[in-house]
Formats: C-alpha cells, structure tokens, sequence
C-alpha cells in the first residue's frame, strides 16, 4: 500500500482540530494538577518530616519485634469478639436492610411516599460514618462489643439497602408480572418470585458486607467498642510494641481469612 | 365462557385502542386473533385480563364481569383467567416443578405459602401437568437449564396449575422455531379439547391459525374486521386484513 493511500491522522483532521484536542487535554491536566496542589497545601504535607521520622519509626519497629506470642491466648478472646461483632451487625444489617430495600425499590414499593421515607432512612444510616455510629452506640449503651454491634449494624443497613434495592430494582420483573396474573398475593409474589430472583446477588452483597464488617470492627475498637481494635489501643498507650506487633499479626490473618472466604462463598452463590 | 362486549379502551391523550370489541369464546374452542402490528391485538387481551383497565364495555368469565372490578375482587375473579405470553416468564432460578406450583398460589392462602413454601399436594398436581405437556422428566431441573419451547410449555403447565377456564396467549410461539410453534399449538389445540377450556390466542402466523384455530378473529385499529369459522374465511380477507395496515 503506497504512503498516499493511507491518511495520517493528523492530516485527517486537520490542523485547527488538533490543537482544539491538544489545548483540552492541557486544560484538563493543569485542573487535576491544581486539585493535587491545594490537596498537598491543606493536609500540610511535609515529606521532609517522614524522611527525619524514619529513625523514629524504625525504632518502633525494632521494639515490636519479635512478636510477644505468650500473649497469643490473651488475645483469642478479643479476636473472637472483633469477628463476632462484625457478624452480628452483619446480620443485624440484613434483617433491617431487606425490609427497607423492598420499600426503597422503585419497581415493587408500595407507594411513592413510602419510598421516598425508606429511601431516606437508608442514605441517613450510610452518610454517617460507621465510627460514629460507635461513638454514639458507647455513649448511649456502654463499653464493649455491643455498642460496635449495633454500629455496624446500623451502617450496614445503609450499605446493605441501597446495594439491596438496586438489586431489586435491576431484576427481571417478567416473572414477577406472570405471578401476579396467576392471582397470587403480594406476599405471595414476593417470596416466590422477588426472593429467588435477586437471593444470590443479595447473599453475595452480604458476604462481601460480612468482609468490610470484619475490617470496620478492626477499628471501632479504637473508641471502645470492644474487639482487637481495644486491645491494640491498650497495648500503644502502654508502649507493650511487641503486643501491638502480635495484634497485628492477627489482624492481618483475620482480615485475609475474611476475604478469602468471602470470595469463596461468593463464588459458589453466582 | 368468555365474553367480552363492546369492550373500549381511549387512553388519557384521547387514543382510541379498542372500539366497542365484541368476542366470545366457548369452553373446548380455540380462537385465533389476527392482525398486524400495533392493531389492539395485546391490547384486547390486556384489558381482558385486566392489566389494563378498559374504558367502557364488559369482560364476563363464567358470567362475572371483571371490568368494573378492582382490589381483592379482581384478583379472585381473575383466578378463572390464565395467561401465557410470548416469553415463558418463569423465576429462572427455581426448579421446573416450583414454577409450575407457582400456578396455584392465588387459590392458596396461609403462612406456608407465604413464607414461599408450596404444600405437597400442589407439588403433586404440578408434576401432573407436567407431564400433561410432555415434561415430567425435567420437574427438578432449574428453569434456566430450559430451551424456548420448553420453557413455554412449562408457563402452559402453570397457567393449567391455576385450574382456570379461559386461557389466553398473546403471541405465545413468537420466539420459537417452526417444530416448537407446532409443538405449542398442538398442545393449546388438545387443552382446549380435552380440558374444556376456552382459549384464546394472538398469532401472527397464518398459516399455522388456520390450522389449529376453531374460529380466526381479525383486528383492525382497535376494531372488528371479522370474526369467522375457519372454513367460511378465505386467505384474501386475511391477506385484506395484513394490506390495509400497510396502506
């Protein structure tokens, strides 16, 4: 094929085209370049300071090490409270969120109001952030695992109804229509039409909620909503660094134990 | 069975879809709708089971008029009245023989059923009519494993799991192959016949209405073009029904 027959772009289109693209993308970077500018400007970054830290952190480093493993036991308590925590607001979180979800869906809530309210309820329970669920939940109940239940559970809820009712939203609503021409009730409807269509997806949405739960009770036990995050906090403020370095080598199991079940059972569902 | 007369639907915006349609269908008949694209076919079968709400007229199932009815009423009304559309609409991730049960949910009340449980003797019933449509051997395989033919079958079984007296098809073979379409017609033909049902169907295939159906039903603008015996209705009136849309 001969240079003529084959058209380089740039003669294409031509000259004043191009420039017009080359000036956007110019544009374009200078804008995200600002954006990173002022992001640096505001935290008040100092790389500076992490290079003198350097001594500082390597110093913390050689405390925790090695790992103070004779506290292993000790600490199988709280690693079993920071699992479970993350379970029940999982679970709290389902239970509350499907009723929600089934409300908040455009295509099966009962009416537009409703809706609204549900929908409501759901970016309320998500916008605040689940630490402060925690602080509130330590506030009103006490101490301990249980207030970092509910926290959870009450951010799930937002997590869960949203992800739940665009589910519910994106299912094939043929068969749905089928069952309703049958004569069956709304109930009816529901459990033998709603349910098995979008379950998979849901129990998917709740194994992967299940995950971050496990990640998020990590550290609600930094505002004594019990777990390892407590003991963690413990073990800083004590300066016991090798107890620290233990309690991350839990963390770090649970939290890739999680994730690989997780993604295991999401597998087996889909 | 079912008769539907001077049967009207005007839209909001003052369309007419339906001009005072008269039908009637007798238990053990089969009757056939025609006409072409956008000429009240669904439409009229809408408004018959009542997704949409006629505007004036009657539709009498067994002597009840379901037009004037809403809530509570409509639905057991409606009970005496299945449907089977053009795509099988069945809950993909459940097996063949729950979907068929799903049939008989509206004559079905309790806790049971509600928590999405279907009782035992339904469970039964519903392999019966599986095996009524020549599919008793697929009861426990999940419905998405199903071809189009079969899984239209499947929504046959259903609609005769509502033990109903009417069924309507709106367009029930339109994605299938020539074998399947004849397979479905056959067995709408043999219900009919043997389960004393009145049926009526909405086909764009000619050939395969003339065949099977008891009596053709042309469709125009929303009104009667004819309403005939198969034998007195010659291919010219349907090739008249076809060219008039077209013009």
């Amino acid at each position: 094929m001969s240079e003529a027959t084959v058209p380089l772009a740039w003669d294409a289109r031509g000259h004043g085209g191009d420039a017009i693209v080359l000036a956007k993308r110019i544009g374009i970077a200078l804008v995200l370049l600002l954006i990173i500018a002022q992001s640096l400007i505001v935290v008040e970054a100092r790389p500076q300071d992490l290079i003198t830290g350097v001594h500082g952190m390597a110093d913390i480093v050689r405390r925790a090490m090695p790992p103070d493993f004779a506290k292993f036991s000790d600490e199988l308590w709280p690693a079993l409270e920071t699992i479970d925590i993350a379970i029940f607001g999982t679970v709290g979180g389902i239970l509350l969120a499907v009723p929600l979800a089934v409300l908040a869906a455009a295509n099966v809530s009962p009416s537009r109001p409703i809706y609204f309210v549900a929908r409501a309820i759901i970016g309320f329970a998500r916008a605040v952030p689940d630490l402060v669920w925690a602080l509130f939940f330590v506030t009103a109940v006490g101490l301990g695992p249980f207030p970092g239940g509910l926290a959870l559970a009450v951010h799930s809820v937002g997590m869960l109804g949203r992800l739940f009712a665009e589910t519910i939203e994106q299912m094939d609503m043929a068969p749905i229509d089928a069952l309703a021409l049958t004569g069956a009730r709304r109930i009816q409807i529901f459990t033998h039409g709603v349910i098995p269509s979008v379950l998979p997806s849901l129990l998917g949405i709740s194994l992967y909620r299940l995950d971050e739960n496990i990640r998020s009770s990590l550290v609600l036990g930094f505002v004594g909503a019990g777990g390892i995050g407590f003991q963690l906090l413990t073990a800083m403020n004590l300066f016991q660094y090798r107890e620290v370095s233990l309690l991350l080598i839990i963390t770090f199991v649970i939290v890739q134990a999680a994730e690989r079940l997780s993604a295991i059972l999401r597998e087996k569902i889909s | 069975m079912l008769q539907v007369h001077d049967l009207t639907l005007r839209y909001p915006n003052g369309t007419l879809a339906l001009t005072r349609f008269n039908i009637a269908v007798g238990a053990g008949e089969l009757v056939i709708v025609l006409g072409g694209n956008g000429s009240g076919k669904t439409t009229l079968l809408r408004c018959i089971c009542r997704t949409l709400a006629p505007s004036a007229g009657e539709v009498r199932v067994n002597g009840i008029d379901l037009a004037p009815l809403g809530g509570e009423r409509l639905r057991r009304a409606r009970l005496e009245l299945a449907m089977i559309s053009q795509h099988a609409s069945l809950v993909r991730r459940r097996s063949v023989l729950a979907n068929v049960a799903t049939g008989a949910l509206g004559r079905l009340g309790g806790l049971w059923t509600a928590l999405g449980g279907l009782p035992a003797r339904e469970l039964a019933a519903a392999h019966g009519h599986l095996v009524e449509v020549g599919l008793g051997h697929l009861a426990h395989q999940r419905a998405s494993t199903l071809s189009g033919g079969q899984a239209q079958r499947v929504a046959i079984a259903r609609a005769l799991a509502q033990n109903p007296r009417v069924l309507l098809a709106d367009e029930p073979i339109a994605s299938l192959d020539p074998e399947a379409a004849e397979e479905i017609m056959r067995l709408l033909r043999r219900l009919a016949v043997e389960a004393n049902l009145a049926v009526l169907c909405v086909l764009h295939q000619v050939d395969l209405a003339y065949k099977y159906a008891d009596r053709l039903v042309g469709i125009r603008d929303g009104a009667m073009a004819f309403d005939l015996p198969r034998a007195e209705l010659s291919r010219e009136t349907v090739r008249q029904l076809y060219l008039s849309k077209a013009a």
